[in-house]
């Protein structure tokens, strides 16, 4: 177990300094330059000039990458550019802000997800099973900003059920803040629902046509017991890696969720920081990203590896 | 003699040649009462004058305060999120400036119908050529850290902008006009502008108008991070302030104007995007809008619960056409292709009627010295294919325009290719992201959409895109009897003078057209129906001195 941790840790370590390096040269591509877009379009090309000198960004890029390289491995990811507040300050923030919204998001998907799958599995090809199918895959395959808009106008604007913004004021409690944060969890919910629960459903059919299954049945246990003990345990294992694939997403990719419910999550963060080219809130932002989904994958492997022997001795090797 | 006639001597008797003229003009009816008004405090004649003289000629001036509010309360005003930190020397978007404004105070306050209103100023004077200018300093005022403000903190600002080294946003408007060193305090409530050139409009060029110049103290160090003190003389004191989210004002309870803000506290959310921040009004999120889009803010027009508040202002969209290399460098050329533009049909379209049109040169409508009497250009089809035909472009050709991705802008662009077309000229499009067009596009296109924001008076556009060495003249247009003749306008502080040379210089933009105006865009933001005393300006501030709720 040690070993296989320290392998995927490794791997981990080499994938982020891979991506820092993808995300350093895609972001010096760009057209444009830091000084223009900090200072408006109608500053003073001299001022623009001495500005960027100021910021280095002058420099030529391999210089630049190895003054960044030297500086995050101390811990130092630099101050934003444009908002002038340390990079890892408002990172935290927003990261903060956005494990809020998906792990909201993740506890109304992934109960409701599973038991969607299981109900589809244990009423296979019946009335129940192809509602939950269709409305599952109808529900995935339209983008979450029309649920977004159409939760809005309808319980926000029209019904007025609940805020429309999910920035809770300050000083709110949990609750409160719960509260601010159902709204946009909605889209995702329903983008996210259809996904989970097909495969769930597919792994509960598969085991329930497995040998075990039938043996288990055979030797007596009780409906309850060959569900539980047999059927969820091997079905749900395709289920976690699905889980963990959408932590990424539900971290740092709600970009268009976070702009339309006015939340400083980080996908917005990131976004705002690309369009501005603040390399040090970018290239750190991406980081942190980065290790989230190594993190949730490698969290996914543990889990699956301790539900599943046959990986965590190598046995399928 | 009558009473009302005694008062308008003793009155007369207490100002200057200049406002004496000004006086005669209205007399005579060859001003307006809003120019009058505007005009008497560009020259720093006190609001009391106005009023007593407005008075004793058988008209008030007095606006009247917002009545039926209750007393205290918070409102929230949703505002564009700033593009940056919000620090007095770059701030230089409508998002930074409107929060700016809270705390911060200007010497003077450029109103939405462009007249000055005197804020930690009361009066102010010229000498007789324009060229120095004197600023009596309000008493009595502190900052919210409670330092007592003085001359020296007017000037040391001043300078601060004016010293190019400090890379002021406000260098724009102060460029050619005042110096590092320019401003002196001659005591402790009297400034002295010591101007590079005569100015008649100098004091719209340090008021509200431009934004960076809050107030600060003389030893104010400008490298600190503005956001953690918000120091400032306005009725708003920081309470609480998150980066990208919004900022918290408590009512500042040593403010100079007794009795306000009326309101508690004050509540400004950043916004990133437009549709949000419309949606948090029409849903009660929040009180107030600081601006919207005419085309994504259409459900607020028609919103019973909302009141939209339209500014006619003097932004707008310029279409230069580059006249010393390519296809237009035939003046007929260019007239030809303003001729094809529709602009009532731009205006009804693009703007939903929330526009004036524009005739081809800065001076919008909304100026009180645009010469109305210059002919305004119409849609001609006919007369420009003649143009093209004499100008030996009777088959036309082909050329590219350049622009950005903002607002009604690739609309726009539409619209100009399609109007082009009908006198055979063929116009692709380049619609960029904004720092690819400002960076590589702007200064050297051919064709190109330029956007401008609100300025109260129309010297910035009169000379950084149009005069011979214009920083931002896109058409590279050179014309030594238009720079003559602005230069002429900008120093004048007579009025007939004024608006002769403002007619002289319209005439002569629609003769050589290097930049088609096609309108002026009016400012537009909404609040609440149960909210009142908002102030919003052109510019994109949003003063809440006064704002409350009803009761």
């Amino acid at each position: 177990m040690a070993r296989f941790l320290a392998r995927r840790i490794g791997l981990a370590l080499v994938t982020l300094w891979l991506l820092s390096i993808i995300v350093f040269v895609g972001a010096n591509v760009l057209p444009g330059d830091v000084g223009r877009r900090i200072l408006g379009p109608f500053a003073d090309p001299r001022a623009v000039a001495v500005f960027n000198h100021q910021l280095g960004t002058d420099r030529p890029i391999l210089v630049q990458y190895w003054s960044w390289l030297t500086h995050a491995l101390r811990g130092d990811l630099g101050n934003s550019i444009a908002f002038g507040d340390p990079g890892v300050s408002m990172l935290t923030r927003a990261l903060g802000n956005s494990l809020k919204l998906g792990l909201v998001a993740f506890l109304l998907v992934v109960p409701l997800g599973v038991l969607g799958g299981i109900v589809a599995a244990l009423n296979r090809d019946r009335f129940l099973d192809r509602l939950i199918t269709i409305a599952g895959i109808s529900a995935t395959a339209v983008p979450e900003f029309v649920f977004a808009i159409l939760a809005i106008l309808i319980i926000g604007v029209a019904l007025r059920l609940l805020p429309i913004t999910a920035t809770a004021p300050d000083g709110s409690s949990v609750p409160v803040q719960f509260g601010y944060l159902i709204l946009p969890a909605i889209p995702l919910v329903l983008v996210l629902f259809g996904y989970i629960a097909r495969i769930t459903r597919a792994g509960m059919i598969e085991a329930l046509d497995a040998d075990y299954t039938r043996t288990a049945v055979l030797k007596g246990l009780s409906y309850g017991t060959v569900i539980r003990r047999h059927v969820l345990r091997n079905a749900l294992l395709p289920t976690i890696a699905v889980v963990a694939t959408q932590t990424g997403y539900l971290i740092g990719g709600l970009v268009v969720i976070e702009f339309m419910f006015n939340y400083q999550g980080i996908g917005q963060l990131l976004f705002l920081a690309a369009q501005k080219k603040d390399f040090p809130l970018l290239q750190a932002g991406v980081m942190v990203i980065g290790a989230v989904y190594l993190i949730a994958t490698l969290v996914a492997d543990i889990t699956y590896s301790l539900l599943n022997p046959r990986i965590r001795y190598g046995g399928a090797d | 003699m009558d009473r009302d006639q005694q008062r308008i001597d003793s009155i007369r008797r207490q100002q200057s040649e200049l406002e004496n003229h000004v006086m005669d003009e209205f007399f005579a009816g060859r001003m307006s009462r809003r120019e009058f008004v505007r005009r008497s405090t560009v020259l720093g004649m006190g609001l009391t004058s106005i009023g007593a003289f407005l008075a004793a000629c058988g008209t008030g001036t007095t606006t009247p305060p917002a009545t039926g509010l209750k007393k205290g309360g918070k409102l929230i005003v949703a505002v564009i999120a700033p593009a940056g930190k919000i620090d007095p020397l770059s701030v230089a978007d409508e998002g930074g400036l409107a929060v700016l404004g809270q705390a911060g105070e200007y010497l003077v306050w450029s109103d939405k119908d462009l007249k000055l209103r005197p804020v930690l100023a009361t009066k102010w004077s010229s000498n007789s050529d324009g060229s120095v200018w004197t600023f009596t300093i309000r008493s009595g005022v502190k900052f919210n850290d409670g330092t007592a403000l003085t001359a020296k903190d007017v000037a040391a600002t001043m300078n601060t902008h004016a010293d190019p080294g400090n890379k002021s946003n406000a260098l724009s408007a102060l460029s050619g006009v005042l110096s590092k060193g320019g401003a002196v305090a001659k005591d402790d409530t009297t400034v002295e502008f010591h101007l590079d050139a005569p100015n008649g409009s100098f004091p719209y060029l340090i008021s509200s108008d431009n934004y960076n110049v809050i107030i600060l103290p003389a030893g104010y160090d400008y490298s600190k991070k503005y956001e953690d003190s918000f120091l400032g003389t306005g009725p708003w004191k920081k309470t609480s302030f998150t980066t990208g989210k919004g900022v918290s004002f408590a009512k500042n309870a040593s403010y100079w104007d007794s009795g306000a803000p009326n309101l508690d506290s004050l509540d400004m959310t950043f916004y990133a995007e437009d549709q949000p921040r419309i949606l948090s009004l029409t849903s009660g999120t929040s009180d107030v809008i600081s601006q919207f889009p005419i085309g994504a803010g259409q459900p607020l027009l028609n919103n019973p619960n909302v009141i939209a508040i339209g500014l006619r202002s003097t932004a707008h969209r310029q279409i230069h056409m580059r006249t010393d290399k390519g296809a237009f460098t035939d003046k007929r050329v260019r007239q030809a292709m303003a001729l094809v533009v529709n602009r009532s049909d731009l205006v009804t379209g693009l703007l939903k009627g929330k526009g004036d049109i524009g005739n081809d040169s800065p001076f919008a409508p909304v100026f009180p010295f645009t010469d109305t009497s210059v002919a305004q250009r119409a849609l001609d089809v006919a007369k420009a294919k003649q143009l093209m035909s004499d100008a030996g472009k009777s088959s036309g050709f082909s050329t590219t325009l350049y622009t950005w991705n903002s607002y009604e802008i690739p609309d726009l662009a539409a619209l100009v290719k399609s109007a082009a077309q009908q006198i055979g000229v063929n116009v692709a499009l380049q619609v960029l992201d904004p720092d690819t067009y400002y960076s590589k596009y702007w200064l050297d296109s051919e064709l190109g959409i330029t956007d401008y924001g609100h300025r109260g008076v129309p010297n910035v556009f009169l000379t950084a895109p149009l005069t011979s060495k214009g920083t931002w003249n896109a058409a590279h247009f050179a014309n030594s009897a238009y720079d003559d003749l602005v230069k002429q306008y900008v120093s004048a502080s007579d009025v007939p003078a004024q608006k002769k040379l403002a007619g002289q210089i319209e005439t002569l933009l629609l003769d050589q057209t290097p930049i088609i105006f096609p309108y002026f865009y009016y400012h537009m933001s909404a609040t609440k129906n149960t909210v009142s005393g908002v102030e919003p300006t052109a510019m994109g501030h949003i003063n809440m001195k006064a704002a409350g709720i009803k009761s």
